[in-house]
């Protein structure tokens, strides 16, 4: 706010002009524009009642759904191919499993319907398929693990082990 | 991110005498298996051992003392074939994991970096033995958790 001021006052003061007349630039005139509407918007969050709002997100609230739909996909690849399903069982079952931790922690409920997933016909594609949502995934636990506080990180690291490990396990 | 969390230098130091049995263990392990079997102990002992040797110049460059490697190490079940050799390889990864699981919640920035690394190499390599083993499934959960 306080910086908002003082810069305000600086750019309003005008241009002296050649002739002598002073006049305000078009740019500084848009610049106050857009301070006054950031400047309005301040004290309405400012003034806000502090207990009024939502709370923001949990930055791990979307890894649930990740894990749900990463589950579906398996799921769904082992009754087309069921060949594949004695390989492809376990992961659902772990996917679930980490789904349901990542609900306990986050304290998100887990949704009731399950995502959808198409399978392709192929079983080589399938797999190349489930291998590039898997190598994803353990990138995203990775990122999650390394930014998260100490009481989550260690859940977060199995998560990041278990998806190499399925990705080893599909080879 | 660096800075030292309390509890890093004792997760470490627990890594090591992790490391240091794991290394120890492959040992019995590489007699009792032949050709690629063999080949792969001899890669997972020297991927322990450097990950034993990052964790002794990381320890001592803080000036932290070093737990003593042991002579010896009791193994959890006698190893006297191919099977409980191979039983053994995926109990130590499995064990080593839980250390490096428990130094991923006592450290941050790059040494919790390292730290996963670690637990996820023991998890890839059990799930290998667990392969070669024959074993189904070739997975678990939650890799590092103690059950």
């Amino acid at each position: 706010m306080v910086l908002t001021w003082t810069v305000m006052g600086k750019t309003t003061q005008p241009d002296p002009l050649p002739d002598g007349t002073m006049r305000h630039s078009r740019r500084r005139v848009l610049r106050v524009g857009a301070l006054l509407t950031l400047g309005g918007a301040v004290p309405s969050l400012t003034g806000c009642d502090l207990f009024n709002q939502e709370p923001p997100p949990d930055p791990l609230a979307p890894m649930v759904d990740e894990a749900l739909v990463l589950a579906a996909a398996y799921r769904d690849a082992a009754t087309t191919h069921p060949t594949l399903a004695g390989r492809l069982t376990p992961i659902t079952e772990a996917h679930a499993a980490h789904a349901a931790e990542l609900a306990r922690i986050t304290k998100v409920a887990l949704p009731s319907a399950t995502p959808t997933s198409s399978t392709p016909a192929n079983s080589d594609a399938t797999l190349t398929g489930l291998r590039e949502r898997e190598r994803a995934a353990g990138e995203s636990a990775t990122r999650a693990c390394l930014a998260a506080p100490a009481e989550r990180a260690a859940l977060l690291a199995s998560i990041a082990a278990a998806r190499a490990s399925h990705l080893e396990a599909l080879q | 991110m660096n800075t030292p969390t309390p509890g890093a230098t004792s997760a470490h130091a627990a890594a090591l005498t992790a490391e240091y049995a794991a290394i120890w263990a492959y040992g019995p392990i590489g007699v009792r298996l032949t050709g690629p079997d063999q080949e792969a102990a001899r890669d997972a002992e020297a991927a322990h051992r450097r990950r034993r040797d990052d964790l002794v110049l990381h320890l001592t460059d803080a000036g932290d003392s070093l737990p003593a490697d042991q002579a010896g190490y009791a193994l959890p079940f006698p190893v006297t074939d191919e099977a409980s050799a191979l039983r053994l390889a995926v109990d130590v990864e499995e064990r080593t994991a839980g250390f490096w699981q428990a130094a991923v919640a006592a450290t941050n920035g790059a040494e919790r970096e390292r730290a996963l690394a670690a637990l996820v190499d023991c998890a890839v390599r059990a799930t290998r033995w667990r392969r070669t083993a024959g074993n189904i499934p070739l997975t678990t959960p939650f890799p590092g958790r103690t059950a």
